[in-house]
């Protein structure tokens, strides 16, 4: 037998950052697009990816879930997105956060911005700013973008038009760099939202996710999905000796032997790789049968 | 904002050295001799000078009248007459069709005419000649006016096209349908108006919705200048019915009159809107068929984007006189 018992959540952790490599990748595989300008328009973008990534992003193989849903949910012709709920829930219920920890590229660019070496900052003060992010959901993702229609029932995507600092770094930089068109109709709106992205990547060198954990209605809906989600921690209380350093290490500010399974929690598996007598691990299925 | 304001600098800066090049090609080079001569040149050298000589002398002529030379190509134009066709000397074409147009012009205007024309003629002999001995000469000698434009004698090779029409993009042709059923085809469309404005959009796309309002009212302004506007609804390609039906109802409540079209989607306009990303792009098209300048990305509802509209259109009205 194995020394460690856990090997297989141990690998997971180690190789965190190929899989959000690889995934980046494939969540943005037309590469020359970049160059030729334009984007990807085929049936792929009829799919949504897991993560947050921009539909406007050249390179984009699939369409961001966040921007199909207010699109649908604004368009005057449909009043309730199913297909992306649907599709959001089916992916909360078999990944939940680990789509944050492992799958959006939007989240691997804040975990190297803070891999930048400088003091970090700790974010566990600031615990109430995690529930922002429950309200950007609600308001600019649901609400808005369903309720303030023009003559015609037609909303604005607000989370998108308004605060995704995503979309400006994967959609409008790169389109605006080779389409003099687009880079003309460049006005305000692309200076403030311009504005976001720098103070959110000044922030993720200082903080760790900063837009995770405070702004990203994505992770708001994964989060309600991760009490449910197939994919969990569990921790093994015979095995545990409660030294802590689970929790020490844990930078979305999570005690996983108090709640493992935590809306904060992306699934990261750094607690798995601390726990000095392997107790922590990740399970897959219902309850506490399975363990991997 | 910073973009804009740069990219307006640097196209005043090409506007402004544009102008000097223009404004020295006319004042410059009175010395040329007028006897200048293929058999001159004795290498490849003297070739080349002498061949750039010739150049800037068939420029001159044809820019000291550029007005009345307009006239011709106009009428070039017209009897559809294309100089590769034959391969023949400019000269002649000229000539060939001053003769053809020549109820146009008055006794003096022809006389003026004909002498350039003749010079043009026996000009394009020499540098034919010259070819013939070095056939490089003609490269060399583009490319060193290129370099010496800097001291303001850029030319422009006179042996091709270009001297009348600059390097114009046309608009894909369709056939199409508007939403009543009426055939549309683009070149009777395009040479019926002094200027079209082709507006793409889609149904459910709001800031194209929103200045569906502002395009009927430029439609109505246009229609006394010559011109109209024509939307292009990205949904209704292939004549779908259910998407034609959603997007007269959106006409519908804007009030919009103007003429909506829809062609197939494997034609060359079809793929033109398929493979466009952004919407509303607004492009306007002058008389010839011709895209004038760039597209208008995004709405026109604003005012800096009105501008740059409306000089498209008096750009497009101008190249339609």
């Amino acid at each position: 037998m194995d020394k460690r018992e856990n090997k297989k959540s141990q690998f997971l952790g180690h190789y965190r950052g190929l899989v959000q490599a690889g995934a980046t990748l494939l969540t943005n595989v037309y590469l020359p697009n970049f160059l030729k300008g334009g984007i990807y328009q085929g049936k792929g973008k009829a799919v949504c990816v897991p993560g947050l990534n921009c539909y406007s992003c050249p390179a984009a193989s699939g369409a961001c879930p966040i921007g199909a849903f207010q699109s649908v949910v604004g368009s005057s012709k449909f009043s309730f997105s199913y297909y992306i709920t649907g599709f959001l829930i089916l992916m909360g219920v078999l990944l939940g956060r680990f789509i944050c920890g492992f799958l959006c590229p939007f989240g691997w660019l804040q975990d190297l911005l803070n891999k930048i070496p400088c003091k970090k900052l700790s974010t566990k003060k600031l615990k109430p700013l995690t529930y922002v992010k429950y309200i950007v959901l609600a308001l600019t993702v649901i609400l808005l973008p369903a309720l303030v229609v023009n003559d015609l029932g037609m909303g604005d995507p607000f989370f998108c038009k308004y605060i995704c600092p995503q979309g400006v770094l994967e959609g409008a930089i790169p389109l605006a760099a080779v389409d003099v068109g687009i880079r003309a109709a460049l006005g305000t709106l692309f200076t403030r939202k311009l504005i976001i992205l720098i103070v959110v990547v000044v922030l993720s060198i200082l903080f760790y996710r900063p837009f995770c954990k405070w702004i990203c209605p994505l992770g708001a809906f994964y989060a309600l999905m991760n009490k449910v989600s197939l994919l969990g921690i569990e921790v093994d209380g015979h095995k545990c000796i409660s030294c802590g350093k689970c929790a020490r290490v844990c930078k979305m500010d999570v005690d996983v032997t108090k709640s493992p399974n935590n809306g904060e929690c992306i699934r990261c598996g750094k607690c798995v790789n601390a726990c000095p007598t392997d107790a922590v691990s990740f399970r897959y299925g219902f309850g506490k049968e399975k363990e991997i | 904002m910073k973009m804009k304001m740069r990219a307006k600098k640097v196209f005043a800066l090409a506007m402004a050295a544009l102008m000097i090049f223009a404004l020295a090609a006319c004042g410059v080079k009175d010395d040329v001799s007028a006897g200048t001569s293929a058999d001159d040149a004795k290498n490849l050298d003297d070739a080349v000078k002498i061949y750039k000589e010739l150049m800037d002398e068939e420029n001159k002529i044809l820019s000291e009248n550029q007005e009345l030379w307009e006239k011709v190509f106009a009428a070039a134009d017209k009897r559809d007459m294309t100089l590769q066709e034959d391969g023949k000397n400019y000269g002649d074409f000229l000539m060939d069709t001053i003769e053809a147009a020549k109820d146009s012009f008055s006794a003096d205007e022809l006389k003026t005419l004909k002498e350039g024309a003749k010079r043009i003629s026996e000009i394009e002999n020499e540098l034919t000649k010259l070819e013939e001995e070095y056939p490089e000469v003609r490269e060399k000698a583009i490319d060193s006016a290129m370099d010496a434009s800097g001291d303001g004698s850029m030319s422009v090779p006179a042996d091709s096209d270009n001297v009348d029409v600059s390097k114009a993009q046309k608009f894909p042709a369709f056939d199409g349908k508007d939403f009543d059923g009426n055939k549309v085809n683009s070149d009777k469309l395009f040479s019926k108006n002094k200027v079209t404005v082709v507006n793409f959009w889609f149904t459910t796309c709001k800031p194209c919705v929103e200045e569906l309002k502002e395009l009927e009212a430029l439609n109505k302004e246009l229609a006394k200048k010559g011109g109209q506007v024509v939307g292009v609804n990205a949904f209704t390609l292939d004549g779908d019915k259910q998407a034609i039906a959603d997007a007269q109802d959106v006409l519908g409540k804007k009030g919009v009159t103007y003429k909506n079209i829809w062609f197939k989607s494997d034609s060359k306009a079809g793929e033109f809107t398929t493979g466009m990303y952004s919407f509303p792009t607004t492009y306007v098209v002058d008389q010839k068929g011709n895209i004038v300048g760039k597209p208008i990305s995004g709405g026109i509802t604003s005012d800096e984007q009105k501008k740059a509209l409306n000089a498209l259109i008096d750009q497009a009205l101008e190249s339609s006189k």
